[in-house]
């Protein structure tokens, strides 16, 4: 096991080591605790220049309301779910085919096949930034829903298939071999034994989709231009143009936005620690 | 009740060729185990039965039709694995019923018939728990019952006791003899443990490097080996065997100068045994065969090295001199010997060791038995 962990014998070193702890910890954490103080201030308070100090009046409701009221923070958060859920639902039930064909069946190609879909996640995404914007809109999906989920379904895809691809190929091959003597078809056996054994990874690779997506802003941006399609991402940069300087309500609409994958986190924080690492190990 | 009979079989993996020409036929209601070391491809030729994999060329019936091509669903077989293979998310009822519902039968009917597999590995108990609550053996009932349940044609069990402990392992051994006879089913059984294909095979295959070496029954095997793969395989301890030259022939009587013993005349030679003069042979004794007293053909001296007592009998490791044994369990040029309960020879004691020439097996260059059939129980 490495790093060791400290005996309680060394009074010393575990002080030490606790306070640096801690002070990571409150730097992690500090711009965080700005957002939230900043979205509890008043304009004028911001206008004074008291970005880290005690805000001189709460503002709480008001700069929460506002959200509401003076922007599209809604539309953009619905819009959000609208492409996000359907791209992680869609991902996972892709990838558990893909990762069950090439985890258990060998066919001509299966090896450059599975190299194809790991070579995606090597590409830095830029590169694709354009090609995918003309293809967007020859295809006559450019500003659109179906834009953003086509495109994070296939790129989603290679990661979310090498990393069911590694859980499959961990499954005993002599269960297979034991539901074929026994009849089943390979559907079957995808739909009988590997979905229920695989159930901890699908949990895992949700939670983690569900992150990269919902928090995506590059594509968001590159792909969507009306108001009516925007994300959360996108749209929040948008508050700044309209409010020029309201970051007290700009700090309550990211906190606002920040919701659904934190909560997914603290509800699923056993799964989405296993999947960081889950995929990786065996292979 | 059915046959399995395999003809011609071959199985490529790319350059490597598995299984080479297999031709088996197996009679209805038998036990037939298929023994070999690791890698002789005696796994694979059960998947090949099983249809898990598919045979390069050669024809399989079983039950008299002719399954090469069919999917292993089809083939009316059932197969046991090592790991036993239980799906672990479903309890043991919904395991054992598992080809069942794949076949879509009635929920009454898969019901009766896994009430009725339970009741004859008395496991009626277990049928709610999950296999991560069961023990080893526990298991590998279930998956014994996961295969009486579909009521094949013919039982495949590829090394089932390979994981489970000594005692274990005796026990499954006798209850799966005792399933074979309440069933009256053909069964094929896999696995490396002699003592298994010992005591419960009908018949035995033995397999290497991807060729049947012999078939037979368990003794016909134990005390005719077609040639000297087999008769080092089958015994424990195994067969001594010398190397020796072959010194003159005459009128069928072979007589072989083996270093550190007296000239050796096989009277009992098969026709047409090709051999020459100076041809190198070897020859066999089983343990049980050198004895420390009386009057024999051969004697010769040895010190005794090292003696393992195994309480009923004594398995006795000597130092012969100028006599070695090649291909020994041991892995030394050590002459093995059994001593029963009495006389047992002190470590480091000179004894004297004798056999008859009629015991002992002759094999030629090429491996071949070329002594003359034993009579068994003889």
């Amino acid at each position: 096991m490495y790093p060791k962990p400290i005996p309680p014998s060394h009074r010393t070193s575990r002080i030490l080591y606790m306070t640096g702890v801690w002070a990571v910890l409150a730097i992690w954490l500090l711009p965080v605790a700005a957002i939230i103080m900043t979205s509890f201030r008043t304009f004028d308070d911001i206008m004074a220049g008291n970005y880290w100090g005690w805000p001189t009046k709460f503002n709480i409701l008001e700069n929460y309301a506002a959200i509401f009221q003076h922007t599209d923070m809604l539309v953009y958060f619905r819009n959000s779910l609208i492409i996000t859920i359907p791209s992680v639902v869609l991902v996972l039930a892709l990838s558990t085919m893909t990762g069950f064909v090439l985890s258990r069946h060998k066919f001509v190609g299966s090896t450059l096949l599975f190299a194809a879909f790991i070579a995606g996640n090597f590409m830095p995404y830029q590169v694709f930034m354009i090609p995918v914007r003309d293809l967007m809109v020859s295809l006559g999906l450019y500003d659109t829903y179906g834009a953003l989920i086509l495109f994070h379904v296939s790129f989603q895809l290679g990661f979310a298939t090498l990393f069911m691809r590694n859980f499959i190929a961990a499954l005993p091959g002599e269960l297979f071999q034991a539901a074929r003597a026994e009849g089943a078809s390979p559907m079957q056996i995808l739909r009988i034994i590997v979905v229920p054994l695989v159930r901890p990874a699908l949990a895992a690779l949700a939670i983690l989709l569900f992150t990269f997506i919902w928090n995506d802003y590059f594509w968001a941006i590159v792909l969507t231009q009306t108001d009516a399609v925007k994300p959360v991402t996108a749209g929040l940069a948008n508050l700044r143009g309209e409010w020029v300087s309201a970051w007290n309500v700009i700090s309550a609409a990211t906190l606002f936005v920040a919701i659904p994958p934190v909560l997914m986190f603290f509800l699923m924080q056993k799964h989405f620690v296993s999947g960081l690492t889950m995929g990786a190990v065996k292979g | 009740m059915s046959n399995v009979t395999l003809k011609n079989v071959n199985k490529h993996y790319g350059p490597f060729h598995a299984l080479k020409n297999i031709d088996l036929d197996i009679v209805p209601g038998e036990f037939v185990v298929m023994v070999g070391p690791s890698g002789c491809g005696k796994s694979t030729l059960l998947k090949t039965i099983a249809g898990l994999e598919e045979v390069t060329n050669g024809t399989i019936n079983i039950a008299g039709r002719d399954v090469t091509r069919e999917e292993p669903g089809d083939r009316g077989i059932a197969m046991v694995f090592q790991s036993y293979a239980l799906y672990p998310h479903m309890t043991v009822r919904q395991n054992m019923g598992f080809g069942l519902r794949i076949m879509k039968r009635p929920p009454e009917e898969i019901e009766a018939a896994v009430q009725r597999a339970a009741r004859i590995l008395r496991i009626e108990e277990l049928l709610e728990k999950k296999p991560a609550q069961l023990s080893g053996g526990q298991r590998q009932r279930v998956a014994i019952g996961r295969a009486i349940t579909r009521e094949p044609h013919v039982f495949l069990f590829d090394e089932p006791l390979s994981n489970l402990d000594a005692a274990l392992r005796t026990q499954m051994r006798v209850e799966l003899a005792t399933l074979h006879k309440d069933l009256n089913a053909t069964m094929i059984y896999v696995t490396h443990d002699q003592i298994e294909a010992m005591t419960m095979a009908d018949r035995i295959v033995v397999l290497r490097a991807g060729v049947i070496e012999q078939v037979g029954t368990p003794l016909g095997l134990y005390h005719n080996p077609a040639n000297r793969f087999v008769a080092s395989f089958l015994g424990s301890p195994r067969m001594n065997f010398f190397e020796g030259i072959v010194s003159s022939i005459e009128d069928g009587a072979v007589v072989v100068n083996v270093d550190g013993l007296p000239p050796l005349a096989f009277a009992n030679i098969r026709e047409g045994h090709g051999l020459t003069q100076n041809a190198t042979v070897a020859v066999g004794v089983r343990p049980e065969h050198l004895h420390l007293s009386g009057d024999h053909e051969i004697q010769a001296p040895a010190k005794i090295r090292l003696s393992e007592q195994l309480g009923r009998e004594t398995v006795l490791y000597a130092d012969a001199g100028a006599l070695k044994t090649v291909g020994s369990d041991t892995g030394t040029s050590d002459v093995t010997l059994l001593a029963g309960e009495g006389g047992i020879p002190a470590e480091a004691s000179t004894v004297t060791f004798g056999f008859d020439t009629n015991r002992a097996y002759l094999f030629g260059p090429d491996g071949q038995t070329l002594t003359t059939e034993k009579t068994i129980g003889a």
